[in-house]
């Protein structure tokens, strides 16, 4: 996410919005906007319901066993069809920022 | 030198040897650690997020693999000549933290990779659900909102897509 943030810019001339999702409830996600500097949106799923949905539960990965969700990544257009999505193998690999800026680019 | 060391050694070893095998015992100890420090390093490769970073797991998995070979010789040296002196508590508490440090790669490795297969998450083509949920100020936000062009800037046009990462959380 600190890729995206440093490329804010390059995201907004190609018309791509990024928007964070996390368990974390809003007060965290401040703290962690605050700290890292995130200018992005960033949404709080503490409940899991949009994470259960989207079938992206990690149960009992995070802290005190605690489910979150696995790290993912898509390219939604406006009529809410996914172009592009990337599910990482490796929790300590993850989407570059390039990568997904050469997917936003090639969008029409 | 004991004669009864000299003579033991006699038939498996030249008598000139001792003195190299056991370096060569202890080096292998230091070979061990110095694979699985390079091993364990390639878990801070990550936090620069390299073009390369899908290699860099299988780079560490290596490592590691090298090192308890590396161990492993070590550790056959001293079973076959038990009575070494010099460098043998050095070499030992060298391959314990070696051990450690393989033992914290490998856990990282498999653990790191125990993801969700995810099979029913949205794939490229299908259309997603909608949702709502609060942004960093507890203000609630639909999918469609999202397209909303940013209200700070007049001159902004509606995006023409989100790109939604989810993200395992801050702590």
């Amino acid at each position: 996410m600190r890729g995206v943030e440093k490329r804010l810019a390059e995201f907004k001339t190609a018309g791509v919005r990024p928007v964070a999702i996390s368990v974390d409830p809003p007060e965290v996600s401040r703290d962690l906007c605050k700290k890292a500097g995130y200018s992005f949106t960033v949404l709080s799923d503490p409940k899991a319901e949009v994470i259960r949905r989207y079938d992206l539960l990690h149960v009992g990965a995070g802290p005190e066993g605690r489910d979150v969700a696995r790290p993912a990544e898509f390219l939604v257009d406006s009529s809410r069809v996914v172009r592009w999505v990337n599910f990482t193998e490796d929790v300590r690999v993850r989407a570059r920022a390039d990568e997904m800026l050469a997917q936003a680019k090639e969008l029409r | 030198m004991p004669q009864e060391r000299q003579s033991e050694e006699s038939h498996s070893l030249p008598p000139v040897m001792p003195d190299a095998v056991e370096s060569r015992r202890s080096l292998d100890a230091w070979w061990s650690l110095l694979l699985a420090l390079a091993a364990m390093l390639c878990n801070v490769v990550f936090l620069v997020n390299p073009p390369v970073q899908q290699a860099i797991p299988w780079l560490s998995l290596l490592l590691a693999v090298s090192a308890l070979i590396f161990l492993a010789r070590g550790i056959k040296r001293v079973f076959q000549r038990p009575r070494v002196g010099r460098g043998k508590i050095l070499s030992s508490i060298v391959a314990a933290v070696s051990l450690f440090l393989v033992s914290l790669v490998l856990i990282t490795f498999f653990h790191a990779r125990a993801l969700p297969t995810s099979a029913a998450a949205p794939r490229v083509g299908q259309r997603v659900l909608d949702f709502t949920l609060a942004d960093t100020s507890g203000r609630r936000i639909s999918f469609d909102q999202l397209f909303a062009p940013a209200a700070d800037d007049p001159q902004a046009t509606a995006p023409k897509a989100v790109l939604l990462i989810f993200y395992r959380g801050y702590w």
